[in-house]
């Protein structure tokens, strides 16, 4: 007869939690064995009570008392429903306090501002143009670079470990902050070459 | 029925009733769960009421590719471990066995009698069990209900719990040792 399973066991045999191997060497065993089916035979019980408790009731309106605790803000459309009502506050309290302070007519500042964002505008956007190409230029290139020194970077680690990774990094710190130092030194006023 | 996922999904986008929904389909196994923990049923309808305004409120943070109900129970886990922690109480610790436990299966000697009603026995077994549940440490308790009250899998605790699944097993089981002993000795 094999040794008597562990308590542990028993428990998870009656949860079927043991695999068909596991099950089948008990099962051999509890054939042979009447004190541990005894013991099986009282934790059945148990467990039959353990995986039948039942749930406690809860009131018919409990959902509806959440819901009213549940904050509307929360709700993520009303934050844009606040912020473009507070933006258009703020511009009209700008225009407002601007007509207040310098006295201008409210029709000339918005046909003065028109104007001027007109030719703002005419002037910005070829800038704006260029500048978006070169961006999507300097991105592509920046990308790749990034890719390249992500790979090189997974081939020092795979190659160094973690631990020479970590000592390579303080090198490179301690270099850096040398190249500086003797930089500043360099740089200061009054120093003689 | 609309799967937790998408619900979620809902909810994200402002829908209510889709919260409503998912507080409806957990209000019983998280009430379940805390009335076990806590002792008192009305305790346990406050904690809930607590947990689900904690959920909506980080529902943002929530990634569909977890369990939505391992995710819930993680948070009133926490939830109740901060209050314990506020109120201070005393625990026992996890690296007690159960009392004059060595792992070993002691022989037992079973009742001769065969039951008259089993139902009944049984009733009064899960009555007991309730009783007997108080006054086991919550770190045990905790898995246990997790197993058995709400049918969590090994792995689900582990995942809620942050612990491995094996020690999750021989809490669980330690649990059930310390309630059987509690009630032979009752």
């Amino acid at each position: 007869m094999t040794n008597c399973p562990r308590l542990e066991d028993l428990y998870l045999y009656l949860e079927g939690e043991l695999n068909p191997d596991e099950a089948r060497e008990l099962d051999a065993h509890l054939a042979a064995c009447p004190a541990c089916r005894d013991a099986l035979t009282e934790r059945r019980l148990l467990h039959e009570a353990f995986t039948s408790l039942p749930p406690l009731d809860v009131p018919r309106d409990f959902a509806l008392a959440v819901m009213d605790r549940i904050p509307e803000t929360a709700v993520p459309s009303a934050g844009w429903l606040t912020a473009l009502a507070a933006g258009s506050a703020a511009l009209v309290t700008c225009l407002l306090g601007f007509y207040l302070l310098t006295g201008q007519n409210l029709s000339d500042v918005l046909v003065a501002f028109s104007r001027s964002l007109g030719t703002a505008s005419g002037r910005l956007l070829p800038f704006l143009a260029k500048m978006w190409k070169l961006a999507g230029i300097f991105l592509g290139v920046a990308a790749d670079l990034f890719s390249e020194l992500g790979r090189g970077l997974g081939l020092v680690t795979g190659f160094l470990g973690a631990g020479g990774l970590g000592l390579a990094l303080c090198l490179g710190v301690i270099l850096t902050l040398l190249l500086l130092y003797g930089a500043k030194r360099l740089l200061s006023l009054g120093e003689r070459p | 029925m609309t799967d937790d996922r998408t619900l979620v999904a809902q909810a994200l986008k402002g829908d209510r009733k889709a919260f409503e929904m998912i507080v409806r389909r957990y209000e019983q196994p998280l009430t379940s769960y805390l009335g076990r923990m806590t002792g008192e049923r009305e305790a346990a309808l406050d904690f809930a009421q607590d947990i689900f305004l904690k959920v909506y409120c980080s529902l943002g943070s929530y990634r569909p590719s977890y369990k939505f109900s391992t995710w819930l129970f993680k948070i009133a886990s926490n939830h109740l471990i901060d209050h314990w922690r506020k109120k201070k109480l005393s625990t026992l610790s996890l690296d007690q066995s159960v009392d004059g436990e060595d792992g070993s299966l002691t022989p037992q000697v079973s009742d001769p009698s065969p039951p008259v009603d089993r139902k009944f026995e049984l009733a009064e077994v899960r009555r007991r069990i309730e009783r007997a549940l108080e006054s086991i440490p919550e770190a045990f308790r905790e898995l246990f209900v997790l197993r058995h009250v709400n049918e969590f899998s090994y792995e689900e605790i582990a995942d809620i719990k942050d612990l491995p699944v094996g020690t999750v097993k021989n809490r669980v089981f330690q649990a059930k040792e310390m309630l059987r002993k509690r009630l032979e000795g009752s």
